[in-house]
C-alpha cells in the first residue's frame, strides 16, 4: 500500500539528481574560483607554467559548470 | 451561460493567484542575491521576473499532477476550483500581511482539497497523488535542500578556504548571477505550472477539455505572464525575513543555497512534484548557515516560519471549504462566485490600503 502511494523510484532519482547537481556544481565553481585565485598568486610570483596549469584547471571547472547547467535545462525541456 | 461566467471567474482568479504567487515568492528567489550584495534589488527582481516567464514554458509535468493527480476531475466543478483558489489567495494575503513566508503551492492545493471535500466528501481526493506527489515531496524537499546546501558549502570551504577572501567573495557574487537565475527559472517552471494545472482542471471540469488534455498554449502563456508580473511587483516585506533574519549570509553561502534550491526544484519538477520554492530555498539557506556554525542560524525565526508552513495546508483548506459553503448559500449558479469575488477584492484592497498606511516597504539590508 505504502509502496504504491510513495513514488519511490522518482523520489530517489530526484534525491540523487539534486545531490549530484547541487553539490557538483558548487564544487566545480569553487575549483574555478580556486583556479582564478591561484593564477593571480602564481603570476605575481612569476611562475608562468604553474599559473597556466591552474588557469586551465579553473577554466575546465567553469566549463563543467556551464555544461551542467545546460544539460539540466535540456533534460527539463525533453520530457 | 452560468458555467461560462464561473469558468471566466476561475481563470481570472487563477491568474490573480499566479500574480500573488509571484508577488509573494519574489523574496525566496532574490533575497539571497540581495542580502549578499550580489545584485541590486531592482536588477535582481527584473532578472528573476524575466526568468520566471521563460521557466514557465519549459515543462508541463507539474501542471499534469495538479490537474489530474490531486483531486478527481470527474466530480470537480468550476465552483469547487474557484472556492479553492479563494482559499489559497486569502491565506497568501494573510501571510504576506504579517510578513511570514508560507507556501503558495500548498495553499493552492490545500484550498482545492478543502473545497472539494466540502462539496463532494473525501471521495473527491486522490490520496495516492496527494500523499505521494505532494505531501511526501513537501517534507523531503526542504530537508534535501538543507543537506545539499550544507554539503556544498562544506566542500567549497575546503577548496577555497585558504584563498584570498576578496577574490573568493567576488567570484561567488558573480556565480550568484547564475545560481539566482537558475532559481528564478526553477521557480517559474514549478509555480506557474500549478496555475496552469488549476485552469486545466477547471476546463476539464467544465467539459471544455478532455480528461487527459494538456494545458493549451494560451493557459501556459497567460500563467507565465501573470507570475512574471507578480514577481516584478515584488514582496519587500518577506525579503527581510528570508534574506537576513534566518541567517547572515556571505556570497558563498548564498551561492550554495541558491544552487541547492535550483537543483532540488528542477529535479522535482522533472518528475511532476509540485513543490514550494519557499520551503526549498529556506531549507537551503538554513543548510548553508548550519554547516558553518549552528548558532549562525536564527532558529527562533526559522521555527516561526515552520509553524506557518505547517498551518498552510489546513488553513487554506478551511478557507476553501468555507468559501465553497458561502457560494452555495446563493445556489449553484454564478451569483455565489460573483459575490465572493467582490468580497475577496474588497479584502485585498483593504489589506493593501492598511499596509500602505503602515509605512514604507521594508528594505533588504546587505550583510
Amino acid at each position: 500500500m505504502i509502496a504504491t502511494i510513495v513514488h519511490t523510484n522518482e523520489l530517489l532519482q530526484t534525491i540523487a539528481a539534486s545531490l549530484i547537481a547541487g553539490i557538483g556544481v558548487t564544487f566545480l565553481f569553487s575549483v574555478g574560483i580556486w583556479g582564478a585565485s591561484q593564477f593571480t598568486e602564481l603570476s605575481r610570483n612569476e611562475r608562468p607554467l604553474a599559473a597556466t596549469a591552474v588557469a586551465i584547471i579553473g577554466t575546465v571547472a567553469l566549463l563543467g559548470v556551464a555544461a551542467s547547467v545546460i544539460t539540466g535545462i535540456v533534460v527539463m525541456t525533453h520530457k | 451561460m452560468n458555467s461560462d461566467v464561473i469558468l471566466f471567474l476561475v481563470v481570472a482568479t487563477a491568474l490573480a493567484f499566479d500574480f500573488t504567487n509571484g508577488f509573494h515568492d519574489t523574496a525566496n528567489v532574490v533575497a539571497t542575491s540581495i542580502s549578499t550584495g550580489a545584485a541590486r534589488p531592482q536588477v535582481a527582481i527584473g532578472f528573476a521576473s524575466l526568468l520566471n516567464f521563460v521557466g514557465a514554458f519549459i515543462s508541463i509535468s507539474v501542471a499534469a499532477t495538479v490537474a489530474k493527480d490531486v483531486v478527481n476531475a470527474e466530480v470537480i466543478t468550476p465552483t469547487i476550483v474557484f472556492a479553492g483558489l479563494i482559499g489559497a489567495i486569502a491565506w497568501n494575503l494573510v501571510t504576506w500581511y504579517f510578513g511570514l513566508p508560507s507556501s503558495s503551492s500548498h495553499a493552492l492545493i490545500g484550498g482545492v482539497v478543502g473545497s472539494a471535500v466540502a462539496a463532494v466528501g473525501f471521495d473527491a481526493v486522490l490520496a495516492e497523488g496527494l500523499v505521494g506527489k505532494v505531501l511526501i515531496p513537501a517534507v523531503v524537499a526542504p530537508i534535501l535542500a538543507f543537506l545539499v546546501a550544507g554539503f556544498a558549502i562544506g566542500l567549497s570551504d575546503r577548496v577555497v578556504g585558504k584563498q584570498r577572501p576578496g577574490i573568493v567573495s567576488r567570484g561567488y557574487r558573480y556565480g550568484q548571477i547564475v545560481s539566482g537565475g537558475l532559481l528564478a527559472l526553477a521557480h517559474g517552471t514549478n509555480d506557474a505550472q500549478k496555475t496552469m494545472g488549476i485552469i486545466t482542471l477547471a476546463l476539464i471540469a467544465n467539459g471544455t477539455l478532455g480528461a487527459e488534455a494538456d494545458p493549451p498554449f494560451w493557459v501556459i502563456a497567460s500563467s507565465a505572464t501573470a507570475i512574471a508580473a507578480g514577481t516584478y511587483s515584488g514582496g519587500w516585506r518577506i525579503i527581510k525575513t528570508t534574506g537576513t533574519r534566518i541567517i547572515k549570509m556571505d556570497a558563498a553561502q548564498g551561492f550554495s543555497a541558491q544552487g541547492a534550491g535550483a537543483a532540488v526544484i528542477l529535479a522535482s519538477t522533472h518528475f511532476g512534484f509540485p513543490l514550494s520554492t519557499t520551503h526549498v530555498i529556506n531549507g537551503g539557506v538554513m543548510g548553508s548557515g548550519a554547516a558553518k556554525r549552528l548558532s549562525a542560524v536564527r532558529w527562533g525565526v526559522a521555527g516561526n516560519i515552520m509553524v506557518a508552513w505547517l498551518l498552510t495546508l489546513p488553513a487554506a483548506a478551511a478557507i476553501g471549504a468555507l468559501t465553497y459553503g458561502v457560494t452555495r448559500i446563493f445556489g449553484t449558479g454564478a451569483l455565489g462566485p460573483i459575490l465572493v469575488t467582490l468580497m475577496a477584492l474588497s479584502l485585498v484592497v483593504t489589506a493593501f490600503a492598511r499596509r500602505a498606511r503602515g509605512g514604507a516597504p521594508v528594505e533588504a539590508t546587505g550583510t
